[in-house]
């Protein structure tokens, strides 16, 4: 699969002669697979066998097999032979091998995988060590930095959101759940369209609620997390992101003193901007919730529906590719 | 518009299996059998399956068997995993030759890969995803064995991989994205549970998918790919609900990734055509009424007289037909 790579059109003369130049390179990695797939079907344990598997990785991180055979070298050949700090030493170089290949690949999921592979061998000590001080915590905090150094570069990987959530529930202890709302937020100032950070944000609140807060206290916070959504949607009202993260907090309208103050919020907003597709499309979406969470009689619902089609109509004509689900909507 | 360029794309296909001379070919090992399923499934829909030799293409299947773990590999000598297993009971039912597969022990290896949470691992190593839920559903139900898994928990952790905004991710907590939500659509249609899906908004997160230009995105603020094109389309065709996006512009944008010299189609216009692109852009073009594309089946990505004739899940929607 080639992504974003500019089509060029290469004469025959020109293939040849890339062939030509590529053919001894060609050659040799034909034979260096060959000699692997020998091996590793001659289930060859070996520090050879192991070193060859680091030259070929390196040429293409994409063989799952080689990823596999290399770990049942490490379980079957290197570690018996190693105390338990040998193996936490040889771990450790094994992640720098693998980042490394991250920085070239960061989109290969076999190079993440092995990783995580790494991350659950890695043994119990330093004997007598405090949780603190263990091995793990510290190959974990490692992990930590190169995700975040990953997601500098590419904010939007999802391999790296998800192996940052694989990390901290692995080891709870690293950071708190505060400490990912702090990084959530310095994420999303960075760049308020970052949907992945919005994301992430509200899987921690989600987290953070289900350990047990009180109705109050939730509601306290979500007046804090409407005010900074606001920033967002001011700065870009056609960002989907914050309008997508705005939905979260209002969920099914429960809250219907919070549904009504919202949608006065935006409708200041649409008065700034009138022309606001999300404005209008969330407005039509709100407002049909009021009717399902309040008591209206039959004069205010058809009032409601009249309002909504109006919307409804308007939103037709300025988001054309999308005109027949409005039409649907207001029948 | 653009004309499809039938014949060039035919041609193209073809020669995907004559650069062995090409570093880039052997680069590519690790994707040989779905490769070839994506090539195949793009000349059945153009109506040329003849255009690769059959037995050549199932002598190659049958030699990425992996005798020790009793699926198939991505090359020979490669290593047992879901992704070229269903690749390859695909290929064996478009030649209706599954019968040629180790049906028993496929069934057992695919059924070990649940998980006790109900999930689903690609391998014996362990990595969960739902697009493994997905293949190995589908593998199951191609096999006629689906009965081996428990379905309610297969349900169970598809659910809890679901967002608020309708769509689904990789795992628990991940973020939604076109190409989970397709996966996860088609496996809830395979175990005949669409209503866990939050049809309404789902329906609007896939139309938000389509950028000004007419491509589609795979998820908020991200840009335009062909091959989202059927991630996308797949799952709107599951729902019913196509015509929320604007399709003209979609064909258009399809159209205009096409390699016209070489044939092919890329992931965006002017860029380097590959097959894995090329066949989503056939089957977003078929789902879309397209008139010179078959019908493909979106639920399994095969072409629909083949899921047909086998008695599959057909519940689906196609711009242009049984339509007032």
């Amino acid at each position: 699969m080639s992504h974003g790579v500019k089509r060029a059109r290469e004469s025959a003369d020109v293939v040849a002669a890339r062939r030509e130049k590529e053919r001894s390179k060609l050659n040799a990695y034909l034979e260096l697979t060959d000699d692997v797939l020998a091996r590793k079907r001659a289930s060859a344990f070996t520090q050879e066998s192991f070193d060859l598997t680091t030259k070929l990785l390196g040429l293409n991180p994409e063989l799952y097999s080689i990823w596999n055979y290399r770990r049942l070298i490490l379980l079957n050949g290197l570690f018996p032979n190693l105390s338990p700090e040998g193996i936490f030493t040889l771990l450790q170089s094994e992640l720098n091998f693998t980042t490394g290949a991250l920085k070239v690949h960061p989109k290969v999921y076999w190079i993440w995988n092995h990783r995580r592979w790494c991350l659950a061998n890695v043994p119990p000590g330093p004997d007598g060590a405090p949780v603190e001080k263990s091995w793990k915590r510290q190959m974990w905090t490692r992990e930590l930095f190169i995700d975040e150094r990953m997601l500098e570069a590419d904010a939007r990987n999802f391999h790296a959101w998800n192996y940052r959530r694989n990390i901290l529930a692995s080891d709870p202890g690293l950071r708190t759940l505060q400490d990912e709302l702090t990084y959530t937020k310095k994420k999303i100032e960075a760049s308020f369209s970052n949907f992945s950070a919005w994301h992430q944000r509200s899987k921690v609140y989600t987290a953070l609620w289900e350990e047990g807060s009180s109705a109050e206290d939730v509601r306290k916070v979500k007046d804090t997390e409407f005010e900074f959504v606001q920033q967002a949607l001011y700065t870009d009202p056609g960002d989907q992101s914050a309008w997508l993260y705005h939905r979260w907090l209002i969920g099914n309208g429960e809250d219907l003193p919070v549904l009504k103050r919202e949608i006065a919020a935006i409708e200041e907003l649409l008065s700034v901007e009138p022309d606001s597709k999300w404005c209008l499309e969330t407005l039509v979406h709100y407002k049909r919730l009021l009717t399902s969470r309040s008591h209206m009689d039959e004069t205010e619902l058809a009032a409601l529906k009249k309002e909504t089609n109006v919307m409804l109509e308007k939103l037709q004509g300025i988001d054309p590719k999308r005109r027949i689900r409005y039409q649907e909507l207001g029948m | 518009m653009d004309a499809l360029l039938i014949d060039k794309h035919v041609k193209y296909i073809q020669s995907l299996g004559e650069n062995t001379d090409d570093l880039m070919y052997h680069l590519t090992a690790h994707l040989r059998l779905n490769a070839i399923y994506w090539g195949l499934t793009a000349l059945f829909i153009m109506g040329h399956p003849e255009a690769l030799v059959k037995e050549d293409v199932i002598a190659f299947v049958m030699s990425c068997w992996d005798d020790d773990e009793g699926a198939f590999g991505a090359h020979p000598g490669h290593d047992a995993h879901v992704l070229p297993t269903l690749s390859s009971i695909q290929i064996l039912v478009m030649y209706d030759e599954v019968e040629r597969a180790d049906k028993e022990r496929l069934v057992s290896y695919l059924a070990a890969r649940q998980n006790p949470s109900g999930s689903f691992s690609g391998d014996r190593w362990g990595e969960t995803d739902t697009r493994f839920s997905y293949i190995t559903l589908q593998a199951l139900e191609l096999l006629g064995r689906l009965d081996a898994i428990d379905k309610e928990k297969a349900v169970a952790h598809i659910r809890r991989c679901k967002n608020y905004d309708g769509g689904f991710g990789a795992t628990e907590g991940a973020e939604s994205h076109s190409g989970q939500v397709f996966v996860c659509t088609a496996a809830l249609t395979i175990l005949d549970r669409l209503d866990e899906i939050d049809q309404p908004n789902l329906a609007w997160w896939l139309a938000e998918r389509q950028l000004p230009n007419g491509g589609l995105n795979g998820r908020p603020e991200k840009l335009e790919d062909v091959c989202y094109s059927f991630w996308v389309l797949s799952a709107l065709s599951i729902l019913h609900k196509l015509k929320w996006i604007d399709s003209d512009a979609l064909i258009r944008f399809i159209l205009s990734a096409q390699d016209p010299d070489g044939g092919g189609i890329a992931d965006r216009p002017g860029d380097m055509v590959d097959v894995f692109h090329t066949v989503f852009g056939l089957c977003g073009l078929s789902l879309l009424g397209h008139p010179d594309v078959r019908e493909i089946n979106p639920i399994y990505c095969l072409p629909a007289e083949i899921a047909k004739k086998r008695g599959l899940h057909m519940n689906y929607q196609v711009l242009g037909k049984d339509e007032a």
